[in-house]
């Protein structure tokens, strides 16, 4: 490596750099974990799209629109639940800031509990639509009104696993480098649902119910 | 920046959390969802006027999410994230608007809107499916062929 690059020995040169260095794996975790994130936006870019382009009047079929069934108070106490999840598991954070382990068992236990909140809300939400008659094959809107809807729904559901998982590890791991990097990551992935949620709530709940 | 080896918690994406930083992006985000709902049920504002004011709510709030929550900020620890989420920002309006925009010429130039409206009300129960709906129609482009 110190000699001049046309006398290395090619039987003795060494390409790879094999010494240890420290390296922030947490935040090489957590970029990572973030470009992941906005690929999952670009997922929600395409089902807006989808949604823009089958949110006209033909598009319902004659059939029932949102400006029929949306209900704005019942969808906004939905998102008081969500962006209160979301302050839970920052406030829990903000207890692992303080080393408090039952600081942050207990804000991840109320944003579990408000995360159901929401979950529950939706899924009865569905079923009245589904007691209505409105079902996925009603129309390409309402297609692409439920897809849109029911794909963060299934990110929220999928969060409240990773929530449990997480309060599992951290009582029987501890804070280690592990525990640490995926309580980020999780946060990460919480707010960002509640960032995706104002989309949802103010361009298809709420513009659907005026137009 | 070999931080954080031996005692995770003091990882500065950590110790960045603040309990004021995450209550103001909670309170500003639902005072605005609050505000857009009841305008849009208190009907006072004409609709392309309601359109724009809650489209404001959302960009604030969301902007008001993404600094307090995900921390975006040109720090130099998260600078990078911030400049992926500003390379994203094009690519998510792109897909959407170009779409929207594209779709929207076709419908224009395809279809007469007023037409459709009054014309699929009462076809919509008589009809079974869609794809039962296009036989007749296929059939009578082969009957004028032959």
């Amino acid at each position: 490596m110190s000699s001049h690059a046309s006398t290395v020995d090619p039987k003795k040169a060494e390409l790879w750099d094999t010494h240890h260095h420290s390296h922030d794996v947490i935040s090489t975790r957590t970029l990572g974990y973030f470009l992941y994130l906005l690929s999952d936006g670009m997922l929600f870019a395409t089902l807006f799209a989808a949604y823009g382009v089958l949110s006209y009047q033909h598009s319902y079929f004659g059939g029932p629109t949102p400006a029929e069934f949306v209900k704005p108070w019942y969808t906004f106490a939905q998102t008081i639940a969500l962006f209160l999840s979301v302050l839970a598991y920052g406030f829990g954070m903000n207890a692992l800031k303080h080393k408090n382990k039952s600081g942050l068992i207990n804000g991840m236990l109320a944003a579990f509990v408000l995360g159901v909140v929401f979950l529950v809300l939706d899924i009865h939400d569905m079923s009245h639509l589904y007691s209505m008659g409105i079902t996925l094959a009603s129309s390409g809107g309402m297609s692409a009104f439920m897809v849109l809807t029911q794909v963060h729904a299934t990110h929220i559901f999928f969060g409240l696993i990773w929530i449990l998982v997480m309060i599992a590890q951290v009582m029987t791991k501890g804070f280690t480098e592990e525990t640490v990097g995926r309580l980020l990551t999780l946060r990460m992935f919480w707010h960002l649902q509640a960032v995706i949620w104002v989309f949802v709530y103010i361009f298809v709940y709420l513009w659907g119910y005026i137009s | 920046m070999s931080h954080g080896a031996a005692d995770p918690t003091m990882h500065p994406e950590v110790q960045l959390s603040t309990s004021k930083g995450y209550f103001l992006g909670f309170a500003i985000s639902a005072f605005l969802m609050l505000v857009a709902t009841f305008l849009v049920t208190s009907h006072s504002v004409p609709p392309f006027g309601l359109l724009m004011v809650i489209s404001v709510c959302a960009g604030i709030a969301v902007i008001a999410q993404i600094y307090f929550l995900l921390h975006i900020d040109i720090s130099e620890h998260n600078i990078w994230n911030t400049v992926a989420l500003v390379l994203f920002i094009p690519l998510f309006l792109i897909t959407i608007g170009l779409t929207w925009w594209m779709f929207s010429q076709l419908y224009l130039r395809t279809m007469d809107m007023s037409v459709m409206s009054s014309a699929m009300q009462p076809a919509v129960h008589a009809s079974a499916t869609p794809g039962m709906a296009a036989m007749p129609g296929m059939n009578a482009h082969s009957d004028s062929g032959n």
